[in-house]
């Protein structure tokens, strides 16, 4: 700790008003601290120049999110933990919500603010290209009155901003008019947490099928100042993507943007990888009209996990699925869907296996998907309608299987004859613990692979 | 008892936050201090001032001239002093300390210290030592050089099938205990001198604080507060603020305490040596290896500290786990203008491993072989030689670990799919291996110069209190400690406590090093405890084969009738083990840990970054003592392993680390790290405690060229330098496709 | 230009703590100076490492980032208030899993899980990993910790992530 805190003046008006009518009497002598995670860094590293400091952080007209059905107000005092916690501005602005999620750590999210971020103009800051794409507003206030001013203007060099030495940023507004509307975040970092962004992007687009609409791009990073890449942009607004729109894109980028080499990257790394990731989002929006993976490849996330439960009933299974995505084609779907599955612990293979009906049976022991239960039935269309001799030896076998193992029997039932279905049973019967798992592990694997298959290609068939 | 994982010794105070580290302790009228540094590289200091608005007669100030005795910090060269007189020979070289009562005052006055300097030209990498165009140490810039010379290498290369080269090298790297260096100095006339601290080994404190002082050792007490993490960092470190601090006591007439902040302790404290590796590799034709010429050189700063013992074990390392017919290593440890390198878990072996496993990979593919297999025919066999001619005493099975450990990752099944699967994806996944061994104790007739002494003794109710100088600083000291004794004697595991680590109460069992604390110390406690028993069977309070109430009321009737009861433990060399000191051949350990590491990554190829999947860590360590603090040892060591491997990167300008702050110093955090599974097969060691072998740096050794083996399966392009960043691959990547003219 | 020291009053694990400091003086120092509370550490100074969180009116945040000001009229908890006779659930998990190793970086983590799970108290584990990604530990390499978030999430009863009550009423 190399600051001296007796050389320090801290105070707390308290009001908004008191506040502003401090910093109108003697402009820029008062620097305001919010939440302290920037202006408390460099008091500990004894860098702090400013030795007059007013804290805002308890006024409450700068906190609180309201919306309106046209607008969601922002309190410039808002942390990251607030913003998460918004529902509509999680719903809604889902670059801002995984900015959010992105910025430092839990404890670091408690009590750093959009405005301080904002005030705070590094360009390498995560959220702020979220709010250039989103094309927010900011409402600027003084004694001088209230004005409202558009992001995209506010930075105007390296660490500079539109804000007066007078002047709070109170309010970020967002306009509710993105649904429908595709985004993509992507951080680039030294680690998953605590990273200051080596890049980071925020796009988003409004397409039908591969055809442009509009479609904003903005990084950080890759300038003085967090970057609307305008260029880009016109590169691609109205245009049907293909592969040389796509490098036409990628060339606009490349002149459009001008990071350096310093303590985090370089350069050259910088442009090649905001070079990838665009193009990586481009490609991902590239369609051959609605199909499913397609379509798939740009639900939320949540329910993404939830689409794809039906065909392997793990939830742990269909998360990891859901956060492997994009996909390119069915073979890397397939592919990864089998390591992930292999990779999952014994309770989550137990989980899958609970999802199905025993065979012979139409119910499974605990509640499924309606598109599952429909599967099941088909895939065991051949036992249940065998002639009753055969059922009966199958449902003796479940019995002692059960009995055995402790969970029902799984076979990958699909075009196997019940007689087959019993022999496996029967051989199964006498596999020790750990081979037995494995074993209706792989089962379970074949039928994953089934349903993957007739979930991408309804009409194919199996 | 042995065998179960009782609860930490020490945890409670630990997990409710009561644990006394050093920071948390303040003395009455006790001031603190702050060091002045040097801000250039080398040179001679011409003029220093007291500037400004800083109270300077308030503040006790210390130079080289106020050290009583020798200004040196004794270690084993004796090359450093504790405070620069006027030749600087690294950033952040300590010059001045200054004390005073406000904490606050300090940093503002060493930065209002205006030292000006005849700058020199400095060396700043290993290539700039070799060269020798400045001299920076000694005559030629060579701390120490070694080379072992096994069989007939010279007449390998003409029978060779394949003659494989290449060079691998290795960054410096933080050990970033969350625990910054502290330490508390009190001086008095009467008693002496007094220190408490964040530290390893309070004998290497205490014999550097008697050639400091000129005090006579039962004037200089050194105590261990709890540490919060050391791997290596306060082996010799604590020797240095610890003089600095009572220096500045002996002056103040006040109790004096120093921490580092964080950014001070990255810049001017120990790191990992940096190395260079040259591999020249004979084969035949059937993929056995017939011989080689290692190179191994480390960088060991401005002056000699450890690097003779790091270039030791590195050296010894460098073979591996493989039979060599032949093999000629030539090491050295050379000087730059540096913060002089230390102490890191592992000492040298995991860079030379990191070469050698890196290098057989790479021989692997070229001569055609798939890496398991090329190393299954290399590994070596009980009854066959290291590379210093040390039999192979142990059942080792090796090719059998090999086995368990690509069947645990699953190795052959995925290096198929991913084989497919890579060629039309953007995320690209391979798996590799590291084979390796990690000798425990210290090396050769190390630990017969140690001479190591361990203590045990019993109070009347039976209470038994263990008596050693190692040291508590996470990886489980106290409880394995406490543990052997327990079963030796019969007793409950609460019966038994550590005495405090203070050097007027406990003998010297040696330093808190080397993975020698179970192995050799545990071997010690035991004998010891057997040695108080047998007092009391000779004093025949005691049968053969009594439980514990007996135990118990005979050290009562002991303690009343007769006197002090304990015992004691002297190391004792296990038979049969020679060391040449001078042909560097023989018995280098008395025993290795041995491991198979597999790790799986994915590149992703348009972040060019790598991240690690899964990991698997095999490894023979004899009997498992504490089956979670052994695992935790592990799961601890692999975690620095990749940080050491894809994310620990120091940026160096003139010698000075640039990014000193955990901001951009990146180590993983609990988001980064993939499952670590952690095995454990158990071949009983004859001369370790039940059985117990050293395990503490072992899991240091395979990280790294395990994870880079598998970026070279996942991307095809050959990496041999860590850290190994996303910057490195793009870079690689983008010459390599100007070389076959594709756009990148 | 120099401050003058104000009077804070806060609470601190249930009881009012009345404190003469600097505005500027960081609720670490405060808490190990004037409140003699040390189980908070000072790992890094720049809100990297987590070993000084505690929790600021519930939220978990790194201490030495906090100004003492903004803290007068607020409920702190911190690793010495999570133990009254017996061990806290948390604790207790940490000691029988392996979580702590050298110690230094547990209060933190300790502090960190209770919040963890007060807001997720059957945390997934990629809940576990992100509710501690700002706490490091050197030592571990967090597999134990994680275990110790696991088994004390099954063994902690809904009272015991409750926050204690305070001892007495504290004007703000």
């Amino acid at each position: 700790m190399r600051s001296n805190p007796s050389s320090y003046e801290l105070i707390a008006p308290g009001t908004l008003d008191a506040v502003l009518g401090l910093m109108a009497k003697e402009p820029g002598a008062w620097t305001p601290v919010a939440g302290g995670t920037e202006v408390m860094v460099q008091f500990g590293a004894g860098k702090l120049m400013p030795t007059r400091l007013i804290s805002i952080r308890d006024i409450a007209e700068l906190r609180g999110i309201t919306e309106t059905a046209e607008e969601l107000h922002i309190g410039a005092g808002c942390s990251y933990a607030d913003l998460r916690r918004h529902t509509t501005l999680s719903a809604e602005f889902p670059l801002l919500n995984t900015a959010a999620s992105w910025t430092g750590s839990i404890a670091n999210q408690n009590r750093g603010t959009l405005g301080g971020n904002i005030v705070n103009a590094s360009p390498a800051a995560d959220s702020l290209p979220a709010l250039l794409v989103y094309e927010a507003d900011l409402v600027l206030v003084s004694t001088r009155g209230v004005r409202r001013v558009r992001y995209v203007d506010f930075h105007t060099a390296y660490k500079k901003t539109l804000l007066a030495p007078d002047e709070l940023i109170r309010t970020i507004i967002l306009t509710r008019r993105y649904a429908g509307w595709i985004s993509s975040a992507r951080k680039v970092g030294p680690r998953n947490a605590q990273a200051i962004a080596k890049l980071c992007m925020a796009a988003l687009v409004q397409t039908t099928g591969s055809q442009v609409h509009e479609i904003r791009i903005a990084f950080g990073s890759m300038a003085p100042v967090p970057l609307r890449l305008s260029n880009t942009e016109s590169v691609l607004n109205n245009v049907t993507l293909n592969e040389e729109v796509i490098r036409a894109a990628r060339r606009a980028l490349e002149s459009e943007v001008s990071p350096i080499d310093d303590i985090r990257s370089t350069r050259a790394y910088r442009v090649a990888v905001a070079g990838n990731l665009l193009e990586e989002f481009l490609r991902s929006l590239m369609t051959n009209g609605d199909d499913t993976l397609a379509r798939w490849n740009r639900f939320p996330e949540e329910d993404a996990a939830k689409e794809i439960l039906s065909c392997c009933g793990s939830t742990v299974w269909a998360r990891a699925m859901a956060a492997a995505r994009p996909f390119k084609d069915a073979t890397g779907l397939s592919i990864r869907a089998s390591e992930i599955w292999r990779g999952l612990s014994a309770d989550e293979w137990l989980e899958a296996f609970r999802s199905h009906p025993r065979i012979g049976q139409r119910h499974a022991e605990r509640e499924t998907t309606t598109t599952s239960t429909k599967w099941s039935a088909g895939e065991q269309s051949n036992v249940t309608g065998s002639d009753d001799k055969v059922k009966r030896a199958i449902a003796e076998g479940n019995r002692q299987y059960e009995e055995r193992f402790d969970r029902i029997f799984i076979v990958c039932a699909t075009g196997k004859e019940p007689a087959e279905i019993l022999k496996n049973l029967e051989h199964r019967l006498a596999n020790d613990k750990i081979t037995e798992l494995q074993e209706s592990a792989t089962h379970q694997e074949e039928i994953m692979q089934l349903r993957l298959r007739k979930w991408l290609a309804p009409e194919g068939g199996a | 008892m042995v065998g179960v994982s009782v609860p930490r010794k020490e945890g409670a105070p630990k997990v409710t936050g009561t644990a006394q580290y050093v920071d948390d302790l303040s003395f009455e009228g006790m001031i603190y201090g702050a060091t002045v540094r040097s801000t250039i590289a080398r040179g001679r200091i011409t003029k220093i001032e007291f500037d400004g608005n800083i109270p300077w007669d308030e503040f006790v100030i210390v130079t080289a001239k106020d050290v009583p005795g020798k200004n040196v910090v004794s270690l084993i060269t004796d090359d450093q002093p504790i405070l620069a007189e006027t030749q600087i020979n690294h950033p952040e070289e300590p010059i001045l300390l200054l004390a005073h009562k406000d904490r606050h005052l300090l940093p503002l006055a060493v930065a209002a210290v205006k030292i000006e300097y005849d700058e020199l030209p400095s060396v700043h990498s290993i290539e700039d030592s070799e060269r020798c165009q400045e001299v920076v140490w000694g005559t030629d810039n060579i701390f120490k050089t070694y080379t072992i010379d096994k069989g007939n290498v010279d007449e390998v290369w003409k029978d060779a099938a394949w003659i494989v080269e290449g060079e691998y090298t290795t960054g410096a790297q933080e050990q970033l205990y969350i625990e910054n260096n502290g330490v508390i100095a009190q001086w008095s006339e009467q008693d002496g001198v007094t220190v408490w601290g964040s530290m390893q080994c309070p004998f290497y404190v205490h014999k550097a604080l008697i050639a400091l002082t000129g005090l006579p050792a039962e004037k200089v007490r050194v105590l261990q507060t709890e540490t919060g993490g050391a791997f290596g960092g306060k082996e010799d470190y604590p020797s240095i603020i610890a003089g600095h601090a009572v220096l500045l006591a002996k002056k103040a007439g006040v109790p004096v305490k120093i921490v580092y902040d964080r950014m001070e302790d990255m810049a001017a404290t120990t790191k990992r040596h940096p190395s260079r590796t040259r591999h020249r590799t004979a084969v035949d034709k059937d993929g056995r290896l017939l011989g080689a010429e290692i190179e191994f050189v480390i960088d060991g700063g401005a002056y000699a500290t450890l690097s003779p013992v790091v270039l030791s074990r590195g050296t010894i390392h460098a073979g591996g786990p493989y039979y060599w017919p032949s093999i000629r290593v030539r090491s050295k440890a050379v000087a730059t203008n540096t913060p002089p390198h230390g102490a890191f878990r592992g000492f040298g072996a995991p860079q030379s491993l990191f070469a050698l496993e890196r290098h057989m990979d790479y021989v692997a593919r070229t001569i055609g072989l798939a890496p398991d297999e090329f190393r299954r025919r290399n590994l070596l066999r009980p009854g066959q030689t290291t590379a210093t001619a040390q039999e192979i005493r142990e059942p080792i099975d090796m090719q059998h670990l090999l086995d368990r450990a690509l069947e645990l990752s699953d190795y052959h099944a995925k290096t198929a799919l991913f084989a497919k699967t890579n060629a039309n994806s953007s995320k690209k996944k391979g798996l590799g291996i590291a084979a390796f061994l990690h000798g425990a104790g210290f090396t050769g007739s190390g630990e017969r110069y140690l001479n190591a002494l361990v203590g045990v003794e019993a109070n009347e109710r039976g209470d038994v209190r263990v008596l050693v100088s190692s040291t508590e600083f996470g990886q489980g000291t106290n409880t394995i400690l406490c543990q052997i004794a327990a079963e030796t004697l019969g007793l409950e595991y609460d019966d038994i406590s550590m005495a405090p680590i203070d050097t007027h109460v406990v003998p010297n069992s040696g330093p808190t090093v080397a993975s020698r604390t179970a192995m050799i110390i545990g071997k010690l406690v035991q004998t010891a405890a057997i040695e108080m028993r047998q007092k009391l069977v000779d004093a025949g309070l005691l049968g053969e084969d009594t439980g514990r109430e007996a135990f118990r009321a005979a050290c009562g009737e002991y303690t009343q009738t007769i006197g002090r009861l304990n015992g004691c433990g002297r190391y004792q060399a296990p038979p049969n083990v020679y060391w040449d000191d001078a042909k560097y051949m023989g018995e280098a350990y008395p025993a290795f840990g041995w491991a198979v590491y597999v790790a799986e990554v994915t590149v992703d190829m348009t972040t060019y970054s790598v991240t690690v999947d899964d990991f698997v860590a095999l490894q023979e360590v004899g009997r498992v003592l504490h089956p979670v603090l052994a695992a935790g040892q592990i799961e601890g060591g692999v975690a620095q392993g990749i940080g050491y491997a894809l994310y620990e990167n120091i940026v160096w300008n003139k010698g000075r680390m640039l990014n000193n702050q955990m901001t951009n110093y990146i180590m993983p955090t609990s988001q980064d790290l993939p499952p670590i599974r952690v095995y454990f097969e158990e071949v009983p060691y004859a001369y370790g405690p039940y059985g117990a072998k050293g395990i503490g740096e072992l899991p240091m050794d395979g990280p790294a060229p395990a994870i880079l083996n598998a970026v070279v399966a996942a991307t095809g392009m050959e990496f041999r330098s860590i850290p190994l960043l996303p910057e490195d691959i793009f870079t690689a990547l983008a010459v390599s496709h100007k070389e076959h003219g594709v756009a990148v | 230009m120099s401050a003058s020291r104000q009077q804070i009053r806060f609470t601190v694990n249930g009881r009012e703590a009345v404190v003469s400091a600097y505005p500027m003086a960081r609720l670490l120092d405060v808490l190990r100076n004037d409140l003699a509370l040390t189980g908070t550490k000072e790992g890094c100074g720049e809100g990297e490492c987590g070993s000084c969180s505690v929790l600021l009116d519930g939220e978990l945040v790194n201490s030495c980032l906090v100004p003492v000001l903004q803290v007068h009229g607020a409920d702190v908890q911190t690793v010495e208030g999570f133990a009254s006779e017996a061990l806290h659930p948390v604790q207790k998990a940490f000691l029988e899993c392996g979580g702590a190793q050298c110690g230094i970086c547990t209060p933190g983590m300790i502090v960190a899980t209770v919040n963890l799970l007060r807001n997720h108290p059957k945390p997934t584990m990629e809940q576990i990993r992100e509710g501690l990604n700002g706490n490091l530990c050197r030592c571990t390499g967090y597999t134990r910790i994680f275990e110790a978030v696991r088994s004390a999430a099954e063994q902690v009863p809904a009272e015991a992530l409750e926050r204690p009550t305070r001892a007495k009423e504290s004007s703000r």
